[in-house]
């Protein structure tokens, strides 16, 4: 059979050839030809008037997309997330067949938004990131919302967008809707890079470089735009291109000057506090914060962006960074994003104002990798904090030289203060812990649940397995109160953005990432977060991803429900109407029905809290198969 | 010494003078429920005044310690962001009522009494 390379375009149009033409067998481009005309008449040449030229070709021996998988595997990416689309056709193939649809594996998502929400969790669990893959107009714009979730998070993702640049090769109608000049112009706001190549060297080249700029602190979303064409066509000659290896990644340290001066403070300092919020990349993220804290016996405010410190440890006053804070006579912050934020009581009333809490004089540090990477359209990364020494530098590669300063700085006298107030403040986190544990029995038997309740029946459920909490969508404070996160993929943080629909998604992206460790990934989901993107469960149940949905079902946008009550006492109005637009009742969604429907175990709705524990059991019991499983328990609002 | 003096006076002044009446008036208590749930107390605060989370944290309710007159004061004109009730749309009563709900609520138990509470 003769063989061919030609372009898709020209494919598509043999194949057509081919279907008049032929029944079965090896597909031979023929021209097609019309019956005798019974007048006898010569019959009109079809095939000379509307189609192609008959000679060409109709299978290809190589392809741009093999070759793009050639360069996926180079990187190591393990999967590529994606909603079919025919501007990556070309790539999706490849990855199939040419690439053994192993490393990467491809995963189907119902939605753009899924896909990319689950490389946002699955990065902050495995430290890297995932490939995605999107149609570059309609595609992009669906998967928008989870980039920026991601954006403000400082998760690295690695965005391909299939697109057609060349006019003269589009087809359909649609495919004209299909294609951009510059399709990354919708969401460059919230890129760190992007990319358009021009040929497969090109392609080669910005592939590499944008993984990594995606894992250089700090971390953050990439894209290339990859040309139908160039993924179809055959490659005139594989052996001229080269795939440069993937650079090791240095992350910036900061200026040795400036942390023996942090070091110093911190060492004379009576009340200094450390504040932490997305600083633990790693494990060893969390175990350097330990011992500079132990070092010197000062206490830690996790603010949550990561799993920075043990929840159960004594120097953990992250419950009471308010009183902490009031006495600090110096606040270093690791990663801070919001430090305004941090340091200020903020009221939301018709006069809007905040109040400092710390004291007049305190000396205010923060280490950061994200003042190495300002964007100006979005408003993230809060309001202007004066601060008394900035180091743009990433919080946990800075940290071993911090330790070792602080440690150089601590003489035997020093050391006895720290011990005393070390002394005070296990005493203070004890207390602390007791008090919450006494404020979770309030409601404990009532109905609708109360979330301390449901948090401690789900805590005792799994507290035996290495457990992770990959998803808390509305900011549920009971596991951080009675939990003892111990790790780093204890928690993996929350959206960044607070765009509502990333939690069902980015859990199971964590608990992809957890699986091949075996770990038990469990998340609480809220009902107007799952109905989103409820598509989610069927990737989970269509790829055997084992994770736990405890559903937190208060039926409402709660948060706004209480917005509307404040919006509407303000003017005197009364709360009767707050229900409006703001609750998801009338029908009650049947979420475990919802589930079922695709292929996820579920129970529900629960509203006894003693039902609780014996359908956790039963829902465990599936996930600990490899399966994920849906509980759907009807909770107190808050 | 002086200055927490002064400050007590400070905190103290709106509620020795601007009250109409600070003795606890007797509140009926399943009324209170009503209006509690009706007006929406519990969307923060918890059905049962286990307290929640708004964009602050919405204090525990159950079995208040906080005086009548601190808690009718932070009814009309509260502080944080909680939203104001102005007497039209809660009564002098039924502010009675919500207070007397709450201190009908059974509140905490011992925790050593539940064990899953003492787990780790």
């Amino acid at each position: 059979m003769k063989k061919r390379d030609i372009g898709r375009r020209g494919f598509l149009k043999g194949a057509g050839v081919a279907a008049l033409g032929t029944s079965a067998g090896p597909v031979v481009a023929q021209p097609a030809q019309a019956p005798p005309s019974s007048s006898g008449a010569p019959p009109p040449n079809i095939a000379a008037e509307t189609l192609p030229p008959a000679d060409l070709a109709q299978q290809q021996s190589s392809s741009g997309g093999d070759f793009m998988v050639d360069v996926l595997k180079t990187i190591g990416f393990d999967y590529v997330t994606q909603t079919p689309a025919s501007t990556f056709r070309g790539l999706h193939e490849a990855i199939v067949n040419h690439g053994g649809n192993k490393a990467p594996e491809l995963l189907s998502c119902v939605h753009e938004e899924i896909a990319v929400a689950m490389a946002h969790g699955y990065a902050k669990i495995e430290n890297k990131p995932l490939a995605v893959m999107v149609q570059s107009t309609v595609g992009l714009q669906h998967a928008s919302m989870a980039l920026y979730n991601a954006f403000c998070d400082q998760a690295p993702i690695y965005m391909i967008a299939g697109n057609l640049v060349d006019t003269t090769k589009r087809l359909f109608g649609f495919e004209f809707a299909h294609a951009a000049i510059d399709p990354a112009v919708i969401v460059r706001d919230f890129l760190k890079w992007d990319d358009q190549p021009g040929s497969l060297q090109h392609f080669s080249e910005s592939a590499i470089r944008a993984y990594k700029i995606a894992m250089t602190p700090p971390y953050g979303p990439v894209l290339l735009s990859v040309d139908g064409e160039l993924q179809e066509n055959p490659i005139p000659n594989r052996a001229a291109l080269t795939i440069a290896p993937v650079a090791r990644v240095a992350p910036p340290q900061g200026d040795s000057a400036a942390v023996a001066e942090t070091a110093a403070l911190l060492v004379r300092s009576e009340n200094p506090v450390i504040v932490a919020d997305r600083l633990a990349r790693t494990q060893k993220g969390m175990d350097m914060l330990v011992e500079l804290a132990e070092t010197l016996q000062c206490p830690v405010i996790d603010a949550g962006g990561r799993s920075n410190f043990p929840t159960r440890h004594p120097l953990n006053h992250s419950g009471r960074s308010g009183a902490v804070l009031a006495q600090a006579d110096v606040v270093v912050g690791l990663e801070v994003n919001d430090y305004f934020n941090t340091i200020h009581a903020l009221s939301d009333r018709i006069e809007r104002h905040s109040r400092q809490i710390t004291k007049p004089g305190a000396r205010l540090i923060n280490i950061t990798a994200r003042e190495l990477f300002p964007k100006s359209n979005n408003q993230e990364f809060g309001r202007y904090q004066p601060i008394d020494l900035s180091i743009a530098a990433d919080g946990e590669e800075t940290l071993p030289l911090l330790i070792e300063q602080v440690k150089r700085l601590v003489d035997a006298e020093r050391k006895t203060a720290f011990e005393a107030r070390g002394k005070r403040l296990e005493s203070t986190h004890h207390a602390m812990i007791e008090q919450w544990k006494s404020d979770a029995t309030i409601g404990w038997d009532a109905s609708p649940i109360t979330l301390a309740r449901l948090c401690a029946e789900l805590y005792d459920q799994i507290k035996g397995d290495d457990w992770s909490l990959v998803g808390n969508g509305i900011r549920v404070t009971w596991p951080r109160r009675l939990w003892h996160f111990d790790k780093t993929y204890r928690w993996i943080g929350s959206s960044g953005g607070a765009g509502v629909g990333y939690n069902v998604a980015a859990s199971l992206g964590a608990a992809l990432a957890n699986r091949k460790y075996g770990r038990l990934s469990v998340t609480i989901q809220g009902d107007g977060d799952l109905m989103f993107s409820p598509g989610t469960l069927w990737t989970a149940a269509h790829h055997n991803i084992p994770i736990l949905y405890v559903m937190h079902n208060n039926r409402a946008w709660h948060q706004e429900l209480m917005y509307l009550q404040a919006m509407a006492n303000r003017h005197g109005r009364g709360v009767e109407n707050a229900h409006i637009g703001s609750t998801i009742t009338d029908p009650n969604i049947d979420f475990a029905m919802m589930a079922k429907s695709m292929g996820v175990y579920a129970e529900g709705p629960i509203t006894k809290p003693g039902d609780i524990a014996p359908a956790l059991k039963r829902a465990l019991a599936v996930v600990r198969k490899g399966q994920p499983a849906l509980v759907d328990v009807i909770t107190d609002p808050r | 010494m002086k200055k927490t003096a002064l400050a007590l006076i400070v905190m103290t002044a709106p509620v020795l003078f601007l009250a109409p009446s600070w003795a606890q008036p007797k509140g009926d208590a399943a009324n209170g429920r009503k209006v509690y749930l009706a007006d929406g107390c519990y969307q923060c605060h918890g059905r049962v005044g286990q307290g929640g989370l708004m964009t602050g944290p919405a204090p525990i309710l159950a079995q208040t310690k906080m005086p009548f007159a601190a808690f009718h004061r932070q009814l009309r004109n509260p502080i944080n962001d909680m939203p104001p009730y102005p007497e039209n749309l809660l009564s002098e009563k039924e502010v009675a009522d919500i207070y007397a709900f709450l201190q009908s609520l059974p509140g905490r138990r011992p925790v050593k009494d539940i064990p899953i509470l003492n787990n780790n």
